[in-house]
C-alpha cells in the first residue's frame, strides 16, 4: 500500500539528507508506527506520501499509484485518495465542525444529499454527533484532532497518515485518538502514525519503523516497541530473535525493492518468528469493512 | 495497460467528472465567500473602510484636478488684448481691421466698439454718477460729449487661442499698414501691460491640467498598493487555511473561489459607500466651491442625479476590479507555495 524504493530528499538548507536511500514496505491493512526523535526525517517521509515534497531519487508508489505518474495539476485528486491528519489539526477556523467534514467531500464534486448523510455518520463514528455545530476554536485539543479524523477518513481512503496526531494532547486524549486511530484500521484503512510517544507505541504492540538520520534503522514487524536507548534519541537496536524484530532492510533473503523490478510488484511483508522462520501474516478479522455505511 | 496507468487514469476520470460539477462547485464558491465574508467580519470591514475612503480620495483628486483646470480654463479665457484707436475711427476702418485680425489662426474671436459705443458703455456705467448725468443733461450744445468722446478711444478686443505666443497678433498691430495709421499712440496695447498677469494664468492653467492627470494617475496607483496591500495582510492572516485546503485536495479554482468572492463583496459595498458619499459631499459643496469663484460646470454636469446610475457602477467597477486583481494576485501567491 505504501512503498518507498531507496528514496533520498535533500534540502538545500542542509548537506545532511533528510531522507538517505529509504526503503520501507507498508502492507494494506497493516498499522505502523514511525517513530524517531526530531529531525529524524519523519515529516520529510509524511511530506512525500502527501506529495509536499519530492524525492531527489527513488520511487515512491502510495496505494498503487507510482507518484512519478502524478502531475501537478493531478495532486488534488491524488490526495483526496489519502487521508492525512496533523498535530496541530489544520482545521478551517472559520467553518463548523459539520463544515469541515463536509469540506472533504465538497471539493471531490459529492452531491448535498450525499455529504448530509455521510457527515453524520463519520461524526458519529469519531463521537462527536453533537458538535456539528461548533467552531474549531470551542473544542479541546482531542475533539479538534477527532474533527481532523473524521475530515480525512470522509471520503474512506484506503490509507491514513498521521503526523503526530498525538503531539499536543494529554495522555488520557492520546490514548483515546490512537484507539480511534486503531479502530480506522481496524475496518481496513491502512494507517501510518508518526509519533514521540513510547507509551501509546508500546501499547498497541504494532509494527514500529524507527528512522535516525534520514535512514531506517529498524523495522520490528510484530509487537514492537520504543525504547530510549542511553542516548535518549529513541532507536531501538534489534536484538537477534527477541521479540519477533528483524531488521528488514538488512535481510537479503528478502526480495525489497530495487530499480529494476517492476514497480507494480510489490514485495510482501514477511514476518519472522521468534526461532528466525518466516510466519504468515496475521488475517485481518474484516479487512476493508467500510467505514461509513 | 499497467495498474499504475489504470490509476492514472482514473485520477484523470475524477478530474473530468469533478469538471461536470462546475455548477455545484460555483454554488458552493458563492456561498463560502458569502460566509468567509461575515465569519471573517473585521477583517472584512477593515477592508471595505479602506478601499472605500481610497475611492473617496481618488475621487477628491480626480474631481480636484478636473476643477482646477477647468478653473483656470474659465479664467484663460477671460483674456483678452485690447487694442486702442484714435477716437473717431470708422466703424468700416474697424471692421476692415478685425476681419485682417481674424484671419490670424491664433485669433479666436475678434470685437470692438467705435467711440460712440465707449461712450454709451461710459454712460452705462456711470449712470449712478448724478453730478456728471446733471451736468450731461444741462450739455445742450454737446460740448461736454464731445470733449468726452475725445478722450474715449475705439477698442478692439481680441481673444487668443494661444496667450503664451502672441507674435502673429503683435505683427500685425505693429506692421499692418491699418493698425499703424489709426493706433492712439497714447495708449499701448494691453498685452504688454498684463503680461506679468496673462504668464500667471497660464501657468496655472498648465500646472492644473499637467498636475491635475499625474495627481490622479499617482493617486490611482496609490489606491491601488493600498487596497492591494490591506487584502494581501487579510489573505496572509488566513494562509494557513489556503495550506490546509490543499492538503486535504482542494483544487485552486475551489481554495480562489470564495476568496475572490469576499473581495467582491467587499468590492461592491465599498463602491455603493464611497458613491453614495462622494455624491452627497460633492453636491452639498457645490454651492460653498462656486462662492470661490471655482468653476463646477463642467463636473457638476457628469455628476448629477441624472447620471447616478452609471457614477455608482463606476465606482463599483473600479472597486471590484482592483479588489480581484489583488485578492487573485496574493492567493496565487499561496496556491503556488505547494
Amino acid at each position: 500500500m505504501i512503498l518507498f524504493d531507496h528514496v533520498t530528499k535533500l534540502y538545500p538548507s542542509d548537506p545532511r539528507p533528510a531522507l538517505d536511500n529509504v526503503s520501507l514496505h507498508i502492507a494494506a491493512n497493516e498499522f505502523v508506527f514511525l517513530v524517531g526523535k526530531s529531525g529524524a526525517g519523519k515529516s520529510t517521509l509524511i511530506k512525500m506520501i502527501t506529495k509536499e515534497e519530492i524525492p531527489d531519487s527513488g520511487k515512491l508508489i502510495i496505494g498503487g499509484i507510482d507518484l512519478d505518474y502524478v502531475k501537478k495539476r493531478h495532486v488534488p485528486n491524488y490526495r483526496r485518495r489519502i487521508g492525512v491528519v496533523f498535530q496541530d489539526f489544520k482545521l478551517l477556523p472559520t467553518r463548523t465542525v459539520y463544515e469541515n467534514v463536509a469540506f472533504a467531500l465538497e471539493i471531490a464534486g459529492m452531491s448535498n444529499m450525499e455529504i448530509e448523510k455521510t457527515v453524520p455518520k463519520v461524526l458519529d463514528l469519531v463521537g462527536l454527533s453533537e458538535k456539528g455545530n461548533k467552531f474549531p476554536d470551542n473544542l479541546s485539543g482531542g475533539e479538534r484532532q477527532r474533527v481532523s479524523i473524521a475530515r480525512s477518513v470522509a471520503r474512506q481512503p484506503k490509507i491514513l497518515v498521521a503526523d503526530e496526531p498525538t503531539g499536543n494532547l494529554d495522555v488520557l486524549t492520546s490514548k483515546e485518538i490512537i484507539e480511534l486511530l486503531q479502530k480506522i484500521n481496524d475496518y481496513g484503512t491502512t494507517v501510518l502514525v508518526t509519533t514521540h510517544d513510547a507509551s501509546i507505541v508500546n501499547l498497541l504492540k504494532k509494527r514500529v519503523i524507527t528512522l535516525k538520520d534520514g535512514k531506517v534503522v529498524s523495522d520490528q514487524k510484530q509487537h514492537g516497541i520504543y525504547r530510549l536507548d542511553a542516548n535518549n534519541d529513541g532507536i531501538h537496536l534489534p536484538q537477534p530473535g527477541h521479540m519477533h524484530t528483524e531488521n528488514y532492510l538488512e535481510d537479503d533473503d528478502e526480495p525489497h525493492m530495487c530499480t529494476e523490478r517492476p514497480i507494480r510488484e510489490v514485495p510482501k511483508t514477511v514476518h519472522i518468528s521468534p526461532d528466525g522462520t518466516p510466519v504468515s501474516q496475521p488475517k485481518r478479522s474484516n479487512p476493508r469493512r467500510r467505514l461509513v455505511q | 495497460m499497467t495498474k499504475d496507468q489504470k490509476t492514472i487514469d482514473n485520477l484523470k476520470t475524477m478530474e473530468k467528472n469533478n469538471s461536470h460539477h462546475t455548477l455545484r462547485n460555483g454554488r458552493r464558491i458563492l456561498k463560502y465567500g458569502f460566509i468567509g465574508y461575515g465569519r471573517n467580519i473585521w477583517l472584512s470591514l477593515t477592508s471595505t473602510i479602506v478601499m472605500s475612503l481610497t475611492l473617496i480620495l481618488l475621487f477628491v483628486t480626480i474631481i480636484a484636478s478636473l476643477m482646477l483646470s477647468s478653473t483656470a480654463e474659465v479664467m484663460r479665457e477671460k483674456i483678452d488684448i485690447t487694442i486702442f484707436f484714435k477716437p473717431g475711427t470708422s466703424t468700416s476702418m474697424l471692421e476692415k481691421m478685425a476681419n485682417t485680425m481674424r484671419k490670424d489662426s491664433n485669433v479666436r474671436n475678434v470685437e470692438y466698439s467705435t467711440t460712440e459705443e465707449e461712450y454709451q458703455k461710459f454712460i452705462e456705467e456711470q449712470k449712478d454718477n448724478t453730478e456728471l448725468m446733471d451736468l450731461l443733461e444741462n450739455d445742450e450744445d454737446g460740448a461736454l460729449k464731445e470733449l468726452m468722446m475725445a478722450g474715449l478711444q475705439s477698442t478692439m478686443r481680441i481673444k487668443v487661442v494661444d496667450a503664451e505666443d502672441l507674435t502673429s497678433v503683435k505683427d500685425i498691430v505693429d506692421n499692418n499698414e491699418d493698425f499703424v495709421e489709426n493706433l492712439d499712440a497714447s495708449r499701448e496695447p494691453t498685452y504688454d501691460t498684463n503680461n506679468a498677469a496673462i504668464d500667471t494664468i497660464v501657468n496655472w492653467s498648465n500646472i492644473a491640467r499637467v498636475g491635475g492627470l499625474g495627481l490622479s494617475g499617482l493617486f490611482l496607483v496609490i489606491s491601488i498598493l493600498v487596497i492591494f496591500n490591506t487584502i494581501r495582510m487579510a489573505i496572509y492572516s488566513r494562509s494557513e487555511e489556503i495550506y490546509m485546503e490543499k492538503l486535504v485536495g482542494a483544487n485552486n479554482s475551489f481554495i480562489r473561489g470564495p476568496f475572490l468572492v469576499e473581495a467582491s463583496i467587499s468590492g461592491i459595498i465599498a463602491g455603493i459607500l464611497s458613491a453614495i458619499i462622494s455624491f452627497v459631499a460633492f453636491n452639498a459643496l457645490t454651492p460653498k466651491l462656486e462662492s470661490y469663484d471655482i468653476d463646477v460646470s463642467k463636473v457638476s454636469a457628469f455628476i448629477n442625479i441624472d447620471h447616478i446610475a452609471l457614477i455608482l457602477l463606476a465606482f463599483i467597477g473600479i472597486g471590484v476590479i482592483i479588489a480581484l486583481t489583488s485578492s487573485r494576485l496574493a492567493v496565487h501567491k499561496y496556491l503556488r507555495r505547494m
